[in-house]
């Protein structure tokens, strides 16, 4: 029994002016994954292959166990799936749709499923198409999370939302986490929601999978160096510098493999360093997209 | 106990679509006390009311009910319960004939035996009846065919469009058919072998188009 909630390697997706290249993508069971990437990077197309809902040209995917997209059916059962473009229907009430997904899944929680009602501040006999955007997004992640899956597959989730409904959705989606065995994979172009919540990240754009890691090691590992370089100084190419950005005698060096060595070389090599700064998950975002476009284009 | 999920969407749509059945049954159940005054200016009147809610129906129902679902983006709520796309194909497949065929069947029943019962026109005419009344079942194959397959508004509009001028076309020549409308003023109904053919032809393409709409969903390899 593999104790991977999803485990995807080699998978490639040919579009016309799309695909995606040899994805590899492993979150461990009771593990919360963000994945980012800018608009088109390729998130939404991963979690339909995840889903069964596309099929892969090469490569293999398993999720929960189950082979897919053959089966999908069987591996459904098992995950909670919402996304940002998807809709509930708009002439029924949130009660009509709780009804109907409680006789699909043997295992809703109808007790949760009333509390998930009070803390979202939900209506049961309310019509869908009268409810604000966050009420929908809340309506939608009731009916998925009272059915209680296994596996989480939430893309954009938090898109278009206020902070305080975005605020609650995190805040239920932590709490998710603590009964066992429950994994989350998390799309997002929202870096600040994904370091709320994910264990690991994983970076994606154009198509690829540019980082994968622990999100603690990301912190630990990026950082901003803040350098003077008097005249006639050449700071040296140094192992784990990613990028280096140089106004006259001010210089700005981003390092994605961060060691107190570093500083110490460029001191050796006559430059001052000012300043040694944590960076945001947003900023290691940036830089690591920027990163692997040169790398591609070079 | 967990009970199936094709049933539960085939169920689902039917409450979805119930307004629209309760519609057509009360429209074609008017149409048809209309033509039972027997009066020549009520059953032509009464006869083309009868008609119209049908053709409705077959040119409404799969927009509404599968293209809708798409274009409002209902879709991915349904693709995330635990359904393949084939057994999406075959809810769908079975509640859009399920919804039109409950009012079709009903309101042609009822037409029949008013014609059997009332005596408002003769009973020869009852074969010529069925294949027009077959006309909007086959237009409702095709535009559900072209609606689940082509997963574009635009595939369903042109199927609209295209059956909504060949009914006059089709009917029209039929009309020409001496086997057909010789027998249509006759005091019993002939089922003769061009009444046969053309009814049999009918159901044969309506078959034909439900198990390519199938075949081409089966073959589908991205879905939402």
């Amino acid at each position: 029994m593999s104790d991977l909630a999803i485990d995807l390697s080699g998978v490639r997706k040919k579009y016309k002016f799309f695909a995606l290249d040899n994805i590899d993508l492993k979150i461990p069971e009771g593990q919360i994954m963000g994945l980012i990437g800018p608009n088109g990077a390729g998130k939404s197309t991963t979690i339909r292959i995840i889903l069964g809902l596309v099929h892969q040209d090469a490569g293999e995917v398993r999720v929960l166990g189950h082979r897919m997209p053959a089966e999908q059916v069987a591996a459904k059962w098992e995950i909670g799936f919402a996304s940002e473009d998807m809709r509930l229907y708009e002439s029924m009430t949130l009660g009509w749709h709780m009804g109907f997904i409680q006789r699909i899944y043997p295992n809703w929680d109808a007790a949760y499923a009333q509390l998930l009602l009070k803390r979202f501040g939900l209506r049961a006999e309310q019509k869908i198409k009268g409810l604000s955007h966050g009420q929908r997004v809340k309506a939608t992640l009731l009916l998925v999370l009272a059915r209680k899956p296994k596996l989480l597959v939430l893309d954009e989730p938090t898109t278009g939302l206020d902070p305080v409904a975005r605020h609650e959705i995190l805040r239920e989606l932590t709490a998710v986490m603590a009964e066992e065995g429950r994994s989350i994979l998390f799309s997002s172009h929202n870096t600040h929601d994904v370091e709320q919540i994910s264990d690991q990240i994983t970076f994606i754009d154009r198509g690829r999978i540019i980082d994968s890691m622990d999100k603690e090691l990301y912190l630990d590992r990026w950082r901003r160096l803040r350098l003077e370089v008097p005249h006639g100084v050449e700071l040296p190419a140094l192992p784990g510098i990613v990028g280096v950005q140089q106004d006259g005698r001010l210089a700005i060096a981003t390092a994605n493999a961060y060691f107190p060595g570093l500083a110490n070389a460029y001191e050796t090599s006559g430059a001052r360093v000012q300043r040694i700064e944590s960076m945001t998950l947003e900023e290691i975002f940036v830089a690591n997209v920027q990163y692997s476009r040169e790398e591609v284009e070079a | 106990m967990r009970e199936s999920v094709v049933g539960q969407l085939v169920w689902k749509d039917w409450r979805l679509q119930r307004p629209q059945i309760v519609i057509v049954l009360a429209w074609g159940a008017a149409a048809l006390t209309i033509v039972r005054w027997g009066h020549q200016n009520t059953l032509v009147v009464g006869g083309v009311l009868f008609f119209i809610p049908l053709i409705l129906l077959a040119h409404i129902l799969p927009l509404a009910g599968v293209g809708n679902e798409r274009k409002n983006q209902n879709l991915a709520f349904l693709m995330s319960l635990p359904i393949s796309s084939i057994q999406y194909t075959s809810s769908k497949l079975i509640s859009s004939l399920l919804i039109f065929l409950v009012p079709w069947l009903t309101l042609v029943s009822a037409a029949v035996v008013l014609v059997e019962t009332r005596g408002v026109v003769p009973r020869g005419v009852i074969p010529s009846m069925l294949i027009l009344a077959m006309m909007p079942v086959l237009g409702f194959c095709l535009i559900l065919c072209a609606v689940l397959v082509g997963e574009t508004e635009g595939w369903g509009i042109a199927a609209n469009v295209f059956c909504s001028s060949t009914y006059g076309l089709a009917w029209f020549f039929m009309t020409q058919l001496p086997g057909l409308m010789g027998p249509a003023q006759g005091p019993v109904p002939v089922w003769n072998s061009t009444a046969l053919t053309i009814l049999g032809s009918e159901v044969s393409a309506a078959v034909l188009l439900l198990g390519l709409t199938y075949f081409l969903q089966s073959r589908k390899r991205d879905f939402v």
